[in-house]
């Protein structure tokens, strides 16, 4: 039993991979623009799409599929922000509805382009079969741990655009004071293509790697990003140190929540305790005060 | 006076009432029965409208409310169904429950055989479902995208919920085959009379004083505030409201409907039910009879044919009314009918800011 949960745990690092990826794009978006993208969830489906037709079409495996999706997701993204998102600008709500009107679109698109059926996306070969945890005769996927890595590496990609680039620096002032930004001399319009082009492209990275481990079809974006937005909502925004502790809180307590009782239990104890939390901290756990 | 409506108003009401009420007439049946089901979406819709139109609160999971009171009714007559004819299914109990190993209905479920106790129990159990809700999140003034993205995960959670406990609500499959009050006129008429109710509420509701402090919160929730209004139970009041109306509005649809299944109380018809009303005219209670008649009434017609240009559609119509008509339909025809009596009465138009409710980011 303990041995089994502790294994739950570590696969659920792979869980907390996967999110942490969703929300960072997310919460980037968030923190510039305060705007919920309701279509990151088919951002996601895309991304696992640009898998399925790198794999199909083009014979080509996973590692190539990744750069892919995050190029065509990127630009969809860039073409959503310059085409409806940047017409709302300061209305958040409105925003948010019209992205829904976006992930309908999205949705539709796809069905008509590749049918309703289940699609099914491969691990690259290198990938296949696992490893026993050094010091325990723990089994361990290659591809979870290739997962994690990967996550890892984007955070550090994230984190060395946002603080160590001038355009970093741009994204920060906006985040933190968007007419000041302006009055600088930054191009907060760029910016906000940029970053939304960025978050968006993270969203299709995660659903390529998503791809192998579900089955791909039109609706499987959204429950993931539920999830993320519960991330951004009890992380807070404006530090990524929120989102990791975010991702990590949601991504392991479902996990092994769900080993314990079982899927919705899981999700519905989730959501109990985000609720108490924002009680206490509406903002979310670790915001940055704004001026 | 006493029904606060001008004459015009009402004798438009009182034709559009007459017309609706003779439809079965010259209808049939099946057009009768879509019709009613068009107006338990439209009371759904009017709920919503209270709480986003004129209020400002986005809820993207307000189907759980018409989720919930619709399986409060279907669960009701499924049981009394099942009870009554025990040689359908063999064993007296209904055929999810005997699918999933249950030999009896379980004892806490025994009082909702009686669809007298079952109907009133769901409407207070959302109305104290959403208090709850309501209370935990607006005495904390989370508002705006947090609003909408923690009750889109409400509605999600609940719709995996239901689908989860299939023993005791059918799973996936949701809980049909009852003996629903299809093709009954009186039914039709108590649905339609129940809408008739609704509205004058909403408007009594709308016009009055506590409707104008619901739509100062609307336009800024901090000035209000400051007014000394205690903002958040005015919200936690209407929002219980709301989903009180639409646990009504989804019993109804359960009964006429005979079926009921999880994505009635899942994110889907939340947000649809968001769409019916922003198409309609948000903050317009007209604007909430027109947004689903006209997008349902369509969606049947259209989606016969090409149910997959329907689903295109829909999402691209949303994206333009939100970005070209934020009023929606109605809110649009008003304001250019005031405009135009302000001009040929020589007035300036008086000023109006862009769309009604449109919340701009927070400065404070």
């Amino acid at each position: 039993m303990a041995q089994a949960l502790f294994t739950q745990f570590l696969t659920g690092f792979s869980i907390v991979a996967i999110l942490l990826i969703i929300s960072l794009g997310l919460a980037v978006i968030f923190g510039v623009m305060r705007v919920i993208n309701m279509a990151h969830g088919d951002f996601i489906m895309a991304g696992a799409y640009v898998a399925f037709v790198m794999q199909e079409y083009f014979k080509l495996n996973l590692f190539w599929g990744i750069p892919a999706a995050f190029l065509v997701v990127g630009l969809i993204g860039m073409a959503v922000e310059w085409g409806l998102i940047r017409q709302l600008y300061g209305r958040p709500l409105e925003t948010l509805l019209a992205t829904w009107g976006v992930s309908i679109v999205l949705q539709q698109g796809i069905r008509l382009l590749f049918g309703p059926e289940l699609r099914y996306v491969k691990a690259p070969d290198v990938l296949d079969g696992g490893f026993q945890v050094p010091g325990s005769n723990l089994p361990f996927a290659w591809f979870r741990l290739f997962i994690i890595i990967l996550a890892l590496g984007l955070l550090f990609v994230t984190y060395w655009l946002l603080y160590r680039t001038d355009f970093g620096m741009h994204v920060r002032a906006v985040n933190q004071n968007r007419p000041m930004a302006e009055v600088l001399g930054i191009d907060t319009r760029r910016v906000d293509l940029f970053v939304f082009a960025f978050g968006s492209g993270l969203a299709g990275v995660a659903g390529t790697i998503l791809a192998p481990i579900k089955t791909v079809s039109p609706i499987m974006g959204f429950p993931y990003a539920v999830d993320s937005y519960m991330v951004i909502v009890l992380g807070g925004v404006g530090r990524l140190i929120g989102t990791v502790a975010g991702a990590t809180v949601i991504g392991e307590s479902e996990t092994v929540l769900a080993f314990l009782y079982n899927n919705v239990i899981a999700k519905l104890l989730v959501f109990t305790l985000i609720v108490m939390v924002i009680r206490v901290f509406p903002q979310g756990l670790f915001t940055m005060q704004r001026r | 006076m006493g029904i606060g409506l001008s004459r015009r108003y009402l004798v438009v009401g009182l034709v559009v009432i007459a017309v609706l009420f003779c439809f079965p007439y010259y209808a049939g049946d099946f057009r009768m029965n879509q019709l009613g089901l068009f107006l338990c979406f439209v009371m759904f819709a009017l709920s919503l409208d209270l709480i986003w139109g004129f209020t400002g609160i986005l809820s993207l999971g307000n189907a759980v409310y018409f989720g919930g009171g619709a399986y409060f009714v279907a669960m009701s007559l499924k049981l009394k169904y099942a009870a009554t004819n025990p040689a359908r299914y063999g064993s007296g109990i209904p055929d999810f429950m005997e699918w999933n190993g249950l030999t009896a209905v379980p004892v806490w479920m025994r009082p909702l055989e009686s669809i007298w106790f079952a109907a009133p129990a769901g409407v207070l159990a959302m109305g104290l479902l959403a208090f709850v809700f309501g209370f935990i999140t607006f005495k904390r003034h989370i508002y705006g995208v947090y609003c909408a993205v923690i009750t889109l995960a409400e509605s999600l959670i609940f719709e995996e919920l239901i689908i989860e406990k299939q023993a005791y609500t059918g799973g996936f499959n949701g809980i049909t085959d009852y003996g629903s009050y299809s093709s009954n006129i009186t039914f039709y008429w108590i649905i339609l009379a129940v809408t008739v109710l609704f509205f004058w509420f909403a408007r009594r509701l709308t016009t009055s004083h506590f409707g104008m402090i619901l739509q100062s919160i609307r336009e800024n929730e901090l000035r209000s505030e400051f007014f000394g209004f205690e903002v958040a139970n005015y919200k936690i009041f209407v929002f219980t409201v709301a989903a009180m109306m639409s646990a009504i509005s989804g019993g109804l649809y359960a009964a006429l409907n005979g079926i009921v299944s999880h994505q009635e109380i899942g994110p889907l018809l939340s947000v649809e039910g968001v769409i019916w009303v922003a198409v309609g005219g948000r903050g317009t209670l007209i604007g909430a009879f027109v947004g689903p008649i006209l997008i349902k009434g369509a969606e049947s017609l259209l989606s016969e044919q090409f149910a997959w240009l329907w689903g295109l559609l829909v999402g691209l119509l949303f994206i333009l009314v939100i970005v070209l008509m934020p009023d929606g339909i109605v809110g649009t025809l008003l304001r250019r009918a005031r405009r135009k009596r302000a001009l040929a009465a020589g007035r300036q138009p008086a000023y109006e800011p862009a769309a009604v409710g449109v919340e701009e980011t927070p400065t404070a």
